[in-house]
C-alpha cells in the first residue's frame, strides 16, 4: 500500500508542478517583437483584468473565452493566455500569424451562413456575416434550438471581435484609489512602454507596463486574483478526479479497503481546499450555480458516506459515496456545455450568506444522501440481475438504502423548510408553488410515500430497492429538470444549456435498466429456500 | 357503532389512504410545474394550486396525518418522533389556512416623491364610477383561468364575457357613420408602420379617422418623434424655400410658401419673424417660431379654425423627427442638409432607410377609410423568463343599450347612458394602508464594468399619525410595520424621465408563527423519530456487496422484518 501511495502522491506532484513550470520556462524565453508570440506568454496570465462584472486574472478569463470561443481552453497551439494576448495585440495590428476558426454546430446556422456543408469558417468570416445572423435571430419568433444557435454565434461573432480590436482586455488605470479600467489598445502607449526601466526584472519592456499597472492595482485593491491564478493553475477538478478513481479503484479492484479510506480522506481534503479557495475568491457559500451544487453534492455525499460508515461499521457506504464522488467530478470535468465552471456575480436576491449557506447546502446534502441510496438501489439490482444476490443479503442493502433515504428524507424537509423561511424572510411569503419548491416537496412527499410503504411492510423489500432506484428520477428532475427543462421560476438562475439532453438520457438509462431487471425481481425467493 | 367508528378512523389514519394521498399530491404537483412552466405563475394557481380540488387534496391530507396520530393515541414511548413530526405537520396546515384566509399579499408601487398608501390585491375587480353623482359600485370578477361568461348586471349594464387572458387583435371594420356629404370627404387614413433596426423592431399604427381612438397620430419613441399628417401635406416638404416655412390650406389641400405667394416674411423688434396674408376675405397674422395658427388681425385672439396653416420646418430640424403621410414620410437629413421626402413603392417589402441608428420603416398597411381598432380575444398565456409574453390583458364584454363594448385592465371605456356618464375600469382589488409612503430615493448598483444590478434598495419616508420616519427597504432586509411587512420586490424605469419607481410587496400573515413552529417540530421530530427508531438488531450480509468488502461487524441473529 505505501509503495501505491508514493506512487501516487508523485504522479500529483508531477501534475501539480508541470504547469507552474511551464509556465516559468515560457516567461524567460526571449521575446522577439517581429512575430508572434511577440511578448505574449504564460506570465501574463497573472494580470487582473475585469471582465463580467469581477476582478479576475487574465489567465481565468482568457481560458473562458477561449472556451467559449472554440470549445477548448487551448488552440492553435497556444495556451489560453497567450492565444487571448496574440488575438488582442490584433488590435495593434500585430498579426496573430493564425486564424481562428470557428465551429457551426447547427446545420441551419451553416445554410444561413451559406454552404450547410461547411462546418469550419474562420471567425473572421464569421464577424463579416454577423449581419446576417443578428437579422435572423431579430426575424425569429419562435425561441428554439435554432434560435440559441443563431444567438450564440452571434454572440461568439461579438466577443471575438471585440477581444480583436483590442477592447476586451482591459487594464487597470489607477488614480489614487479609484481605478479605470481602459482597453488594451489605449493602455499600451509608446511613451508607458518607452519609459520602462531596462534594468527591472521584467524580461521585457511591454511586461514592465503591464505588470507596473498590475502592482499599483495591488496596493489599493489587494492580491486576490493572484491566489485566484493558483487555483486556476492547481486544476483541482482533474486532480480530484484522478484521486477519487484511485480511491475507487483501491476499493472495488485491489480490494484495499484502507488504501481506498486513506485516498477518501485525501479528496475529501482537497475538495474542501477547493471549496476555501471557491469561498474566498467569491465571497460566497460556494452553491450557487449548477456546477457548484454538482461538486458540493459529490463532496458532502462522501463526507456522509464516510461518517455513516464508520458509526455503522459498514464498508458499502465508502463505495457509494466514492462511486457518486467520481460521477460528480466526471460531469465537472467533461460537462462544461452543461455546468459553467466561471464564478460570476449573483442575483441581487441571492446576495445572502447566511441562507444560501443554510438553505441551499442542506438541499444540496439531501441530494448526495438520496443519491447514496440510488447508488446502492441500483448495484443490488445489477448484481441480481447479471450476478447472484440471496434475499437476505438484498434485506441487509435494502436497510442500508433506508438508512441513506431517511437521512435525505430529514435533510430535505429541513433544506424545504429553511427555503420557506427563506422566502418568507425576503419575499414575504412562506410557500409560492415556485417550481423549484413544488418539485423539492414532490422529491419530498415521493421518498416518504415508499418509507411509510416500507415501514409498514406494505412495499417488499425487492420493490423497495426498485422503487428507491427510481425515486432518484424525481431529484434529478428537481435538481436539474426545473432549469433545463421547466427553465421558469425565482431559482432559474443555474440556467445553461445541453442539460435537458443530458437529463433525457438520465431517465432513459435508468427506466431502461429497471425494466430489464423486472424478469429477475423476485428471483431470488427460490435461494430464499437454500440460504 | 363503536366499531364502525374506529373502522373508519383506521382508513382515514391509515397508511395505504396516507400513500394514496401522497401520491395523487406529487402527481397534481408534478402536472402544476409543467403548466406553471409554459403557461405562466398566476394560470397554474388560477387553474390549479388555489382550485378546490387541490385544496381538498390537501384537506384529505391533513385527515390523514391526524388521524394516524389519532389512532396511535394513548402516546407510547417509541412513537414520540411520530407524534412530534405529525403535530408539526397539523401546526404547519393550520398556519397554512391562516394565512389562506385571513393574509394579505399584495404589492405597493411607489413612484418618485408620490405618496402611496393603496395595496393592489390579486383580485381582479370592475368599477363603476358615476362622478356626476359620486357613485362607485365594485365587483369581484371570477377567480377563473378560462373565459366565462358573467350576465349580471348592474347600474342599467350588463357584464357578459370576462377574458382572464386575452390579447389584442388588430381588426379593421368599415365605418359607422354615414358618408360625409361633403363634396371633399374628410382625410381618415390609418397605416401601419415597421420601425426597425439591427437590434429592435417596433410595428406601430398610426390613424387619422376620428373613430380610432386607441390610435394615435403623434409618438415619440425615445428621441425620436413621429407626426402622422394628411398625405397630401407631403407635397409641403418638397419646397426649397429658403424662409422654411409652408403654408398649408387645409381647404383645398394645397400647399405653397410665402415665396410663391410674394409674401414678405417681416421681423419684429425682438427678432422674431412674421407675416401677414390675405385669404378670400379674412387677413391672418402668424407668428411662425410660435404657432402654426394665425392670429386675428387686431392679434386678439388665436384663430384655431382658419383653414390656413402656417408651418415652420426649421423647428424641426435639430431634433429627428419623422413625418409620416400614410404612403410617403418625409425627414430632415442633417448630412446632407435637406429635407427628403420617399415615398413607398408598391411591393410588400419594401422599406425606407432613415438616418438615425440604422433604422428603417417599412409600410404594412394603408387604408384609407376602414377603422382599426384593437379586440380582445381570449388566449391561453405563455410565460417566458418570468413574464408573461401572451394573454397580459385582462378584457371583460359590456351590454349597453343594445351596444357591446370592452374594457381591459389597461383601457378604462368612459360612455354616457341615458344621460349619465359612467367610467368602466378593470382592476385589481385595492387596500387602503392606514399610513402613507413616499419613495425619497431609489437607488441601484450593478455590477463593476456590467449593466446587471447588484443590487436594489428604496429609501422610504412612512408618514404615520405619529409623525415621519426614514426607512431603508431593500432585498433581503424588509419594513415592518403595523402587521405588514414590506419587502423589495421590483423596480421600473420611466423611460422619458430616467427615475426609478420601485414596487414592494406588502405582506401580513397571522399564521407565521405556527407555521415556523410546526416546521421545527418536523425537522427536530423526524430527526428524533429515526433516532428512537434505530434498529438495535443487525443483520450481516452473505456475501459482499461488492467482492472484498466483508462488512466489519460479527453476526448476530438475523431478522425477517426491517422493522415492527
Amino acid at each position: 500500500m505505501k509503495s501505491s501511495l508514493s506512487l501516487f502522491s508523485l504522479s500529483l506532484f508531477v501534475f501539480l508542478f508541470s504547469s507552474l513550470g511551464a509556465s516559468k520556462a515560457l516567461a524567460q524565453a526571449d521575446f522577439d517583437m517581429s512575430k508572434p508570440p511577440y511578448f505574449c506568454s504564460q506570465e501574463l496570465g497573472k494580470l487582473p483584468v475585469q471582465q463580467g462584472g469581477r476582478v479576475k486574472p487574465i489567465e481565468v478569463h482568457a481560458r473562458e473565452v477561449v472556451k467559449y470561443l472554440t470549445g477548448k481552453t487551448s488552440a492553435e497551439g497556444y495556451s489560453a493566455t497567450v492565444l487571448y494576448c496574440l488575438l488582442s495585440l490584433e488590435g495593434l495590428d500585430l498579426s496573430a500569424g493564425f486564424k481562428l476558426n470557428h465551429k457551426i454546430e447547427h446545420v441551419k446556422v451553416r445554410e444561413l451562413l451559406g454552404d450547410k456543408e461547411v462546418s469550419i469558417i474562420p471567425y473572421d468570416d464569421l464577424v463579416a456575416k454577423a449581419e446576417v445572423l443578428r437579422i435572423e435571430r431579430q426575424r425569429l419568433t419562435v425561441d428554439d434550438g435554432y434560435k440559441k444557435a443563431v444567438t450564440k454565434a452571434l454572440n461568439q461573432a461579438m466577443l471575438y471581435q471585440e477581444i480583436k480590436i483590442g477592447q476586451n482586455w482591459t487594464l487597470p488605470l489607477m488614480n489614487g484609489p479609484d481605478v479605470a479600467w481602459i482597453p488594451l489598445t489605449s493602455f499600451l502607449t509608446e511613451e508607458r512602454v518607452l519609459k520602462q526601466n531596462p534594468n527591472t526584472s521584467a524580461p521585457n519592456p511591454f511586461h514592465g507596463a503591464l505588470f507596473e499597472a498590475k502592482s499599483l492595482y495591488e496596493q489599493f485593491h489587494g492580491t486576490k486574483h493572484n491566489i485566484e491564478f493558483i487555483f486556476a493553475s492547481i486544476g483541482f477538478p482533474s486532480v480530484g478526479l484522478i484521486i477519487c478513481l484511485l480511491a475507487l479503484a483501491a476499493l472495488t479492484l485491489f480490494k484495499r479497503f484502507t488504501l481506498a479510506l486513506v485516498l477518501s480522506a485525501l479528496t475529501v481534503l482537497l475538495q474542501t481546499v477547493y471549496f476555501v479557495f471557491r469561498i474566498y475568491i467569491s465571497e460566497r457559500a460556494p452553491v450557487t450555480n449548477m456546477y457548484e451544487t454538482v461538486v458540493f453534492s459529490g463532496y458532502s455525499a462522501l463526507i456522509l458516506a464516510m461518517f455513516l460508515g464508520h458509526f455503522k461499521k459498514e464498508k458499502v457506504y465508502l463505495y457509494m459515496g466514492l462511486g457518486y464522488n467520481v460521477m460528480c467530478l466526471m460531469m465537472t470535468n467533461f460537462a462544461h456545455g452543461m455546468l459553467s465552471p466561471g464564478i460570476s456575480p449573483l442575483v441581487p436576491v441571492l446576495r445572502d450568506n447566511f441562507w444560501l449557506s443554510t438553505h441551499v447546502t442542506v438541499v444540496i446534502m439531501s441530494y448526495g444522501a438520496y443519491a447514496l441510496s440510488w447508488i446502492l438501489a441500483n448495484t443490488v439490482l445489477f448484481k441480481k440481475r447479471f450476478g447472484t444476490l440471496t434475499s437476505r443479503d438484498e434485506l441487509y442493502y435494502s436497510d442500508i438504502i433506508y438508512t441513506c433515504i431517511k437521512w435525505g428524507s430529514v435533510l430535505i424537509a429541513a433544506g424545504i423548510i429553511l427555503g420557506g423561511v427563506w422566502a418568507d424572510y425576503s419575499w414575504g411569503r412562506f410557500w409560492g408553488w415556485d417550481p423549484k419548491e413544488t418539485w423539492s416537496l414532490i422529491v419530498f412527499c415521493l421518498y416518504i410515500a415508499i418509507l411509510h410503504g416500507r415501514y409498514t411492510n406494505w412495499i417488499p423489500t425487492h420493490r423497495f430497492v426498485v422503487f428507491s432506484a427510481a425515486a432518484f428520477m424525481s431529484v434529478m428532475m428537481c435538481w436539474f429538470g426545473v432549469n433545463y427543462i421547466l427553465a421558469s421560476g425565482l431559482h432559474s438562475y443555474g440556467f445553461s444549456e445541453g442539460g435537458a439532453l443530458f437529463l433525457g438520457s438520465f431517465f432513459l438509462i435508468q427506466t431502461v435498466f429497471i425494466i430489464m431487471t423486472i424478469p429477475f425481481m423476485k428471483s431470488d425467493s427460490s435461494k430464499t429456500q437454500t440460504a | 357503532m363503536a366499531l364502525n367508528y374506529q373502522k373508519i378512523e383506521r382508513t382515514l389514519g391509515g397508511l395505504k389512504l396516507a400513500v394514496i394521498l401522497i401520491l395523487l399530491f406529487s402527481l397534481m404537483m408534478t402536472i402544476g410545474t409543467f403548466v406553471e412552466s409554459y403557461y405562466g405563475t398566476e394560470f397554474a394557481n388560477r387553474v390549479l394550486y388555489k382550485r378546490f380540488p387541490f385544496m381538498f387534496l390537501q384537506f384529505g391530507m391533513f385527515v390523514s396525518i391526524f388521524f394516524a396520530a389519532f389512532v396511535r393515541l394513548p402516546p407510547k414511548k417509541r412513537l414520540y418522533g411520530f407524534y412530534t413530526i405529525h403535530s408539526g405537520l397539523i401546526m404547519i396546515a393550520c398556519g397554512s389556512f391562516i394565512t389562506w384566509y385571513a393574509g394579505i399579499d399584495g404589492n405597493v408601487l411607489l413612484h418618485p416623491n408620490e405618496p402611496a398608501r393603496m395595496v393592489y390585491l390579486d383580485q381582479d375587480v370592475f368599477k363603476l364610477n358615476f362622478p356626476d353623482e359620486g357613485l362607485a359600485v365594485e365587483k369581484r370578477l371570477p377567480y377563473r383561468a378560462f373565459s366565462t361568461t358573467i350576465d349580471a348586471s348592474y347600474e342599467g349594464l350588463t357584464l357578459k364575457q370576462y377574458f382572464p387572458y386575452a390579447d389584442l387583435q388588430l381588426v379593421w371594420e368599415s365605418s359607422n357613420r354615414a358618408p360625409s356629404e361633403v363634396a371633399l370627404p374628410s382625410i381618415q387614413h390609418s397605416t401601419q408602420y415597421m420601425l426597425y433596426n439591427e437590434n429592435v423592431s417596433e410595428e406601430m399604427l398610426m390613424s387619422l379617422h376620428p373613430e380610432a381612438i386607441q390610435f394615435e397620430s403623434s409618438l415619440s419613441m425615445g428621441p425620436l418623434s413621429l407626426h402622422y399628417l394628411p398625405g397630401p401635406l407631403v407635397e409641403c416638404f418638397n419646397h426649397t424655400n429658403e424662409s422654411k416655412l409652408i403654408i398649408w390650406n387645409s381647404f383645398s389641400r394645397t400647399c405653397t410658401t410665402p415665396e410663391e405667394l410674394g409674401i414678405q416674411v417681416q421681423q419684429t423688434s425682438s427678432g422674431n419673424r412674421f407675416l401677414v396674408m390675405k385669404d378670400k376675405e379674412s387677413v391672418y397674422s402668424f407668428f411662425p417660431e410660435h404657432s402654426p395658427y394665425p392670429l386675428s388681425a387686431d392679434f386678439n385672439s388665436v384663430l384655431r379654425e382658419a383653414p390656413v396653416r402656417l408651418f415652420n420646418r426649421a423647428l424641426f430640424e435639430t431634433e429627428p423627427h419623422l413625418f409620416l403621410f400614410g404612403k410617403s414620410v418625409a425627414y430632415f437629413d442633417r448630412e446632407q442638409e435637406k429635407w427628403i421626402t420617399s415615398t413607398y413603392d408598391e411591393s410588400v417589402s419594401s422599406h425606407i432607410s432613415l438616418p438615425w441608428m440604422g433604422l428603417k420603416i417599412a409600410l404594412i398597411r394603408h387604408e384609407e377609410s376602414l377603422v382599426p381598432k384593437r379586440r380582445p380575444i381570449a388566449v391561453l398565456p405563455i410565460q417566458k423568463n418570468n413574464e408573461l409574453i401572451q394573454g397580459r390583458e385582462r378584457a371583460l364584454e359590456i351590454q349597453a343599450q343594445d351596444q357591446s363594448f370592452w374594457v381591459t385592465n389597461n383601457e378604462p371605456l368612459s360612455l354616457m347612458i341615458n344621460g349619465r356618464r359612467v367610467e368602466i375600469y378593470l382592476t385589481k382589488e385595492t387596500l387602503t394602508l392606514p399610513f402613507e409612503f413616499v419613495l425619497t430615493e431609489f437607488k441601484m448598483d450593478t455590477d463593476p464594468g456590467t449593466a446587471n444590478p447588484a443590487s436594489f434598495e428604496s429609501f422610504v419616508k412612512l408618514f404615520t399619525s405619529e409623525g415621519a420616519h426614514n426607512h431603508h427597504i431593500f432585498m433581503n432586509n424588509p419594513l415592518k410595520h403595523e402587521g405588514f411587512t414590506f419587502y423589495q420586490a421590483s423596480y421600473s424605469q420611466n423611460p422619458n424621465t430616467g427615475l426609478y419607481s420601485s414596487t414592494l410587496s406588502a405582506n401580513v400573515d397571522q399564521g407565521r408563527f405556527l407555521k415556523y413552529l410546526g416546521s421545527l417540530f418536523l425537522v427536530l421530530g423526524s430527526a428524533w423519530h429515526y433516532q428512537i427508531t434505530k434498529k438495535n438488531k443487525r443483520l450481516t450480509p452473505s456475501s459482499p456487496l461488492i467482492a472484498g468488502l466483508q462488512s466489519s461487524v460479527t453476526d448476530e441473529k438475523p431478522t425477517s422484518g426491517v422493522q415492527s
